[in-house]
């Protein structure tokens, strides 16, 4: 029988390809809304012990990963005219390839770590590195900048997905220690996307090259 | 438990001072400066008085707490740091009561507060080095110290040299905790823990690696030659009495970490000897010979820590070539004769740099010929100045005499061992001689140039002596020079209690031949004192009532005298700096007098230090080539630059 946390992360695996194809901003941030959605509500699923307290945690974490951030940049791409275009690097059917072979690299390099923690659940790793090498992926391939603020949440996710199984202690400080890394992330990526649009008019980050001294 | 306790409670009311001005008081100056001034020097009182009875008592203290639940912070008190603590205490107290005056701009309220903040730091972290007691409460404290000390240092940043020597300043101190890091590290590989406990245990070449590394990493922060090279840059960019701090007392912390290294290891070969004593020789000379040729006060007093860092280094040198032949009386004389040198040096070496930052502040320059007959307007400051100059010199009554007179006669033990010892027990004696000789020339050449003649320039001309409590601090000083140097036997007895905590298994030092010495001393400065009164007397008596006229120094009997016409102190030096031209090279830049009606003409010269220039031409200038190599690598664009983070991780994960 197939474990719940597994088809829970299968669904997160396909948002990492939709993301990846997506050519609209739209439609990419609805995948990572999801994807953090879906990631919030592993622990659920993982047989820990439900205090009221780690409910309450981990719902106010599915709230602020899921919906308040996505819902925010979602709000701010509509407000201020920014292009909708996610401007890739590297085209959307390369980008589906290089997925499909980082789920598989992943699925393949995770036996090696011997974590025993977390071999209960054989996809709780492949996707966390595929999460975080995917983010740092959007981050490099994309030249819209929103692209590469939710590429970095997709990064964020990939940490929280280890974190949840990692510590089963300390499992709460933990998620909003990397909580707060991702607002203070945004925060600043916010900053310096005014900045990049006051200055070049707009937010494709390859005018940055001009920059350099 | 910590509340209690007397040393705790000196570095919190130390931090809490510095702290305070930051958060409330910075809108109201003279309060802010007050309080901050005032709560370091209480907090500096407090741990002196401890020190000072710990170092009589001979307490042993230890306090340790968890840190961060994965280190412990340990801290461990015995002769050794009380007898640095006792330095460090007594300095920071009068440059944090000199500071009150001295920072007197009321437009740079929130830098003053800010300076405040890391003097505290710096202080605190002094006396926290010293009394460390495993490698990470050591290294943590050597890093704040460092850290501390390079924000006082860019206090005027404005001014570019002063940024270039922040710079200087980092580099050199963090390459150089890098270094004392790497002897930690071969300590803790055999001893597999980061208390200090397991060097004693390290096999022989393990033991020659740590004391090498450790030599020029805590070298480099003693301003041991050739890693002196930031010393005289950073010095006097830093405020007077933050120059006396760090010259006299945070230098020194350099000192405490060889000797503790030596008392850890317990590796009683003459070689550890040999190497201290070799660079104590060079440093010495090297350092007298640069400050010679300084135009600038502070950086010639900068170039005299270097002099005085080799002095020390003699007399430790001394100590050890003594344990190594099993001579419990040259090691003791060399010991403590070099501690008590780290005492004596923070005494009037700071008692020099508040001088001379009294007359920076009133005049506004530090270049030595532009000044002249400063002592006329300053009398205290030219006074103490002149006291401060003698004890530099090693010359009776004044302490610097003391501490020297046992480093020699600890050579002349060492005279009579035979061999390498007695080659470098006499070249000892005969650098010390030297250092001295050039020591007493450099300092006619300042008070002479800066303090007497006439004025050579309008600044020079218009000052006054105000602030009591910039003068406060240097009759202090200048009358622990004279204490010291007239009754040493307390003091010399407080050096060798020190010199017991370095583990030479002598167990109780036997005073009496110490105290002989030092009554002798005592005697002699008497005697001396007594001629001198008695001159002063008769000098009185003869001269009453004949008519005594003042007229111009150098005035010549000219009718016109110009104060142009006096000695420079450039002039002065030229002729031994021409001696020593292989190893400081002087530039001249000189355009010849030609002609009956010669055009004006004007005179520069430059000493070269061969350290720093090497160090370009070596370091420097290859590892700037081999980065402007690199420059390709920052292109630009963002996405590659992620691009690298993403590689480092993977290069990370495969390989470690």
């Amino acid at each position: 029988m197939i474990h719940p946390v597994d088809s829970l992360l299968a669904l997160v695996l396909l948002s990492v390809l939709i993301s990846f194809a997506s050519s609209r901003l739209p439609t990419l941030i609805k995948a990572v809304a999801f994807q953090g959605v879906v990631v919030s509500i592993v622990p659920f699923f993982m047989g820990h012990d439900l205090t009221v307290g780690g409910v309450v945690f981990t719902l106010a974490t599915m709230v602020i990963r899921g919906i308040g951030i996505p819902l925010c940049i979602y709000l701010a791409i509509k407000k201020v005219a920014i292009k909708r275009e996610v401007e890739p690097i590297i085209g959307y059917n390369a980008s589906l390839l290089a997925g499909l072979l980082l789920i598989v690299a992943a699925a393949f390099v995770s036996p090696k770590f011997n974590l025993p923690q977390i071999s209960v659940n054989a996809l709780l790793l492949p996707t966390a590195i595929t999460l975080l090498v995917a983010g740092m992926f959007l981050l490099m391939a994309r030249r819209n900048a929103i692209a590469m603020v939710l590429g970095y949440i997709m990064m964020e996710n990939g940490i929280y997905v280890v974190g949840t199984s990692f510590s089963l202690r300390a499992h709460h400080i933990v998620e909003f220690g990397i909580l707060l890394d991702v607002l203070a992330g945004v925060m600043i990526m916010a900053i310096i996307l005014q900045n990049i649009k006051q200055t070049f008019d707009d937010v494709d980050t390859a005018h940055l090259r001009t920059l350099k001294e | 438990m910590l509340a209690i306790n007397p040393f705790f409670l000196a570095v919190g009311i130390i931090l809490g001072s510095g702290i305070l001005p930051l958060l409330f008081l910075w809108r109201r100056f003279v309060l802010m400066k007050a309080v901050a001034s005032f709560g370091i020097t209480a907090g500096c009182l407090i741990g002196l008085i401890d020190a000072i009875l710990k170092l009589s008592h001979g307490v042993d203290w230890a306090s340790s707490a968890s840190y961060l639940h994965a280190f412990r912070l340990a801290f461990h008190m015995d002769g050794l740091s009380a007898f640095f603590l006792m330095a460090i205490f007594l300095v920071s107290l009068l440059a944090a009561v000199y500071s009150y005056h001295y920072m007197d701009d009321a437009q740079k309220t929130i830098r003053v507060a800010v300076h405040y903040l890391f003097f505290s730091l710096l202080v605190a972290s002094m006396a926290l080095v010293v009394t460390a007691a495993n490698m990470i409460t050591f290294m943590l404290c050597w890093e704040i110290m460092s850290l501390s000390s390079f924000f006082l240092v860019v206090y005027n940043y404005e001014n570019d040299g002063n940024r270039k020597a922040g710079y200087l300043y980092f580099i050199f101190s963090q390459v150089g905790a890098m270094v004392i890091l790497a002897a930690f590290g071969v300590i803790y590989s055999h001893a597999a823990s980061f208390g200090f406990e397991g060097a004693a245990a390290l096999p022989e070449t393990a033991k020659l690696l740590v004391f090498v590394l450790a030599f020029i990493g805590f070298g480099s922060k003693a301003g041991v030659f050739p890693f002196h090279v930031w010393l005289p840059h950073a010095h006097p960019a830093a405020p007077s009495h933050i120059s006396a701090i760090m010259s006299g007392v945070m230098i020194k912390c350099g000192i405490y970490g060889i000797l503790r290294i030596y008392a850890l290891l317990g590796w009683h070969t003459p070689l550890s000897g040999y190497i201290v004593l070799v660079a104590g020789m060079i440093s010495g000379i090297l350092g007298v010979v640069y400050a010679l040729g300084q135009h600038d006060i502070k950086r010639l007093l900068a170039y005299h820590s270097v002099e005085n860092i080799g002095i020390i280094l003699i007399g430790i040198g001394l100590g050890m070539v003594g344990v190594a032949a099993g001579n419990p009386v040259m090691a003791l004389l060399g010991f403590g004769g070099g501690l008590l040198h780290v005492l004596n040096h923070a005494i009037f070496k700071s008692l020099l740099f508040m001088g001379a930052g009294m007359v920076l502040h009133k005049t506004g320059t530090r270049t030595i010929d532009v000044l002249g007959g400063v002592i006329k307007k300053m009398p205290i400051t030219g006074t103490t100045f002149l006291i401060g100059s003698l004890a530099i010199c090693g010359l009776p009554p004044f302490n610097g005499f003391v501490s020297e007179f046992m480093i020699y006669i600890g050579g002349f033990r060492g005279a009579a061992l035979g061999q390498a010892d007695f080659a470098l027990s006499l070249l000892a004696i005969v650098s010390l001689a030297v250092i001295g000789g050039l020591a007493l020339a450099c300092f006619t050449k300042v008070m002479g140039v800066v303090f007497q003649g006439e004025p050579r320039s309008r600044a020079a001309e218009a000052v006054n002596e105000k602030g009591t409590s910039m003068i406060t601090p240097m009759v202090v000083l200048a009358g622990a020079c004279l204490v010291i140097g007239v009754f040493p036997g307390v003091f010399a007895g407080m050096a060798l209690k020190a010199a017991e905590a370095l583990q030479l298994g002598y167990g109780r030092v036997p005073l009496a031949p110490f105290m002989q010495l030092t009554g002798n001393i005592t005697l002699g400065a008497l005697l001396f004192f007594t001629v001198l009164v008695s001159i002063l007397v008769l000098r009185i008596f003869l001269y009453r009532g004949k008519s005594v006229t003042a007229s111009g120094t150098w005035g010549c009997g000219f009718t016109q005298p110009t104060a142009r016409m006096q000695y420079t102190g450039s002039s002065y030096a030229g002729s031994i700096l021409e001696f020593f031209g292989p190893l400081a090279p002087l530039e001249e830049n000189h355009p010849p007098i030609e002609g009956r009606f010669p055009a004006k003409t004007y005179y520069q010269s430059h000493v070269h230090d061969i350290a720093e220039r090497h160090m370009q031409g070596v370091i420097v200038s290859p590892v700037l080539a081999a980065f402007d190599k690199l420059r390709w690598l920052q292109h630009g664009d963002i996405h590659l630059y992620i691009g690298y983070i993403l590689l480092a991780i993977v290069v990370l994960l495969f390989f470690v």
